[in-house]
């Protein structure tokens, strides 16, 4: 079987994954910066060697995520949602809704069980339900973004702030501090409020089980247990949720590679 | 009284050095818009129908159309403007008069019209207003009167604020149509526009003239649902080439419309017997319902739609600005004047598919004229247009969605403004959907 790759070119990050045989042989990422595609070169070569393997063998390379036009090697492309359902099935068979939390942009996928996308809904062009508020309101915590989560978790109540906009959120975080909440309440007010705005996206699609929420998002603990209680479902997080996007480029690269030989 | 009704009410005082600075940078942005929308039209469809030359340049906003307008009102003719569909047509051209459609579709007069109204407000009424601060519609400023039907929020005071400096006459229309109060009303509304319109030209609406007037609007029905009718099968027309057709019975002479139309069709059935598509026959159909969308610069979604990868192709549309101007013609048993002007009446408020109805069973007319649109033209996905403070629309979405899922059609909500920055967001979504039905297609 054939050698694929997905490069998923992201606001703040690029992520590339090489597969073979139907399995990840690697994997790697770099931060998008001011020249994206040398990120992508960069986090090619690296994924590649991860992999023990050479360019020329790799037969079939596509790109996602919203500066795929100008990913470097690329056959051609796939949508962001297109690469999200055929990973999440592929990753979880039972899996229906893929939801997707990224920098500065949240969607939910509705898909079928062979993976391929019935529906889908994007957030409205906010960056408040996406990662770049919870960077801000870690900000204005002072405190580290990867320490969010788990000083969430301490919280024994939760005081609500307004996420309809990631400057009034901010306010609303500042007036909780003068207002001395402690620290993991106002990490975990962060999470709901967000929680809240990703909750009626999906509700605007529907839910459908099983739930499976991927993107750099996923990674927060804050974050999944905020959209759990939420949602009042299972929710289901891939090892590796931020590299959702490529692996789905790599597997639809595969697919097409297989269909080209029939 | 006077001096009392010369107060300007909303349109602020502006220099006319600042007028004429705007109004010279809008136009040549516009006519720039024109040009490019013309361009990738033909380049998406390099054999594009011969018939297509006149349409291109009767959408030339400051080209001949407005100066044969202007010419025929130094010979004495009125021109009588409107923005919505409700008004009744036939009755202008009875009284004489030349009608044209003035919404405006210029994103850079939405940003004049934050000035006096905010900007939640629908940017189909903010791009209006600012596009009279600056005089910048040749059609808005030819017209002697303006006919506004107070559909929704936005219309209602859209012609308060234009007041200031036009000529409007409102007309009323029920928000339930199938009371029996309701048509009695809408009867009345026509009534008080034929009395104006006979007011301002000086010519009588006699029953001969409107029978004429009457004939001429059944003709151009005609041609409209033939080039509808030819739209059904494998694409011979790109969808963003049938809009402008559509489009331009708004602002051509209707009759002049009518033979190039009729033209157009002729050519395009040699088409169907080449079997010369425009674009392949699989590319995926697509269909559009929502907020209307003006030429020139709200040519955004169809040529994102065309111009997409996948492609796909716009089959048809639900929409106020295209599919449905002509659709309907009035129907009369007997040529008498009260029966003419019932027939206009009803024609006017039963065919509307407006959402600023409702009725026992909702707005079902604007659900059922959908569906069958998808049917007959066998769409594969609908995109829902929706621009920001346009309300109505945004609030039958649950409804329309729930109708199309029943058919299995994917539908997708897609909301915008007057504004080019979001067309790379817009690319992404619509690509995906496009992506989507084609992979529903593969599979």
């Amino acid at each position: 079987m054939a050698i694929t790759a997905g490069i998923d070119m992201g606001i703040q990050t690029v992520k590339v994954v090489i597969l073979k045989d139907g399995a990840v042989v690697g994997r790697a990422k770099a931060s998008s910066g001011f020249e994206p595609a040398k990120a992508a070169e960069q986090a090619f070569a690296e994924a590649l060697q991860i992999s023990k393997s050479s360019k020329e063998e790799v037969t079939q390379i596509l790109a996602t995520g919203s500066g795929m036009e100008t990913a470097p090697y690329a056959n051609g492309n796939v949508s962001m949602m297109g690469a999200d359902a055929k990973a999440g099935v592929f990753l979880f068979p039972s899996a229906r809704t893929i939801v997707d939390i990224g920098a500065e942009e949240a969607r939910a996928v509705k898909c079928d069980e062979r993976g391929i996308m019935q529906d889908f809904v994007v957030n409205e062009r906010c960056a408040a339900g996406a990662g770049t508020f919870i960077e801000a309101m870690a900000r204005a915590l002072e405190v580290k973004l990867e320490d969010m989560g788990p000083l969430s978790l301490k919280a024994e109540r939760a005081s609500p702030i307004n996420a309809s906009c990631v400057i009034f959120g901010e306010s609303d975080v500042v007036s909780l501090i003068h207002r001395q909440e402690s620290k993991p309440e106002i990490a975990r007010a962060v999470f709901d409020a967000m929680a809240d705005r990703i909750s009626s996206m999906v509700h605007r699609l529907g839910i459908n089980l099983d739930v499976v929420v991927v993107g750099g998002v996923a990674k927060d603990v804050g974050f999944v247990d905020s959209l759990k209680r939420k949602l009042g479902i299972k929710i289901l997080v891939p090892e590796y949720p931020e590299y959702v996007g490529a692996l789905g480029a790599a597997l639809t690269a595969a697919s097409r590679v297989k269909v080209g030989q029939q | 009284m006077k001096n009392v009704s010369a107060e300007k009410k909303y349109m602020p005082e502006m220099p006319q050095k600042e007028i004429e600075e705007l109004n010279s940078s809008v136009k040549a942005t516009s006519a720039k818009i024109i040009a490019d929308n013309i361009a990738r039209m033909k380049k998406t469809d390099p054999n594009r129908p011969e018939g297509m030359k006149y349409f291109d340049e009767i959408s030339n906003f400051f080209g001949q159309r407005p100066k044969e307008i202007q010419d025929a009102k130094i010979k004495g003719k009125k021109v009588i403007g409107y923005f919505c569909v409700f008004a009744p047509v036939e009755l202008i051209l009875a009284a004489d008069a030349i009608p044209v459609r003035v919404n405006s579709g210029w994103y850079d007069t939405s940003k004049l019209g934050d000035r006096i109204v905010p900007v939640e407000v629908c940017p189909v009424i903010r791009s209006t207003i600012g596009a009279k601060m600056i005089g910048l519609s040749p059609y808005l400023e030819l017209s002697d009167a303006v006919i506004s039907t107070l559909t929704c929020d936005g219309m209602t005071k859209l012609s308060e604020i234009l007041s200031d400096s036009k000529t409007i006459w409102t007309m009323t229309p029920p928000r339930v149509k199938d009371s029996p109060q309701s048509l009695q009303l809408w009867k009345e509304e026509i009534k008080t526009v034929k009395t104006q319109l006979e007011k301002i030209t000086g010519n009588k609406i006699t029953a001969k003239k409107l029978k004429e007037a009457i004939e001429t609007m059944q003709k151009a029905s005609k041609a409209f649902r033939r080039l509808q009718e030819l739209r059904k099968g494998n694409t011979v027309l790109m969808g963003r080439d049938a809009m402008l057709v559509n489009q331009a019975a708004l602002w051509d002479d209707i009759k002049r419309w009518t033979e190039k139309t009729e033209a157009l069709c002729d050519e395009l059935e040699m088409r169907i017997k080449d079997k010369a598509w425009a674009c392949p026959p699989d590319t995926p159909r697509v269909i559009v319902t929502g907020t209307p969308m003006f030429w020139p610069d709200n040519w955004k979604l169809p040529t994102l739609i065309e111009e997409a990868t996948p492609q796909g192709v716009l089959v048809g549309d639900e929409m106020c600005s295209s599919d449905r101007i002509l659709y309907d013609p009035v129907g009369i048993d007997e040529w008498t004047m009260d029966d003419m002007i019932n027939g206009i009446a009803e024609r006017y408020l039963m065919a509307s598919t407006c959402p600023c109805f409702t009725s026992k069973d909702g707005n079902e007319d604007r659900v059922n004229w959908l569906i069958n649109k998808v049917k007959e033209n066998k769409a594969q996905g609908v995109i829902y247009y929706v621009v920001r403070g346009c309300i109505l629309y945004a609030m039958e979405y649950t409804r329309v969605k729930k109708a199309l899922d029943k058919l299995g059609i994917p539908v997708y909500y897609l909301d915008t403004d007057y504004t080019r920055e979001d067309v790379g967001q817009m690319k992404t979504r619509v690509e995906a959907f496009l992506e989507m039905l084609t992979a529903r297609v593969d599979i």
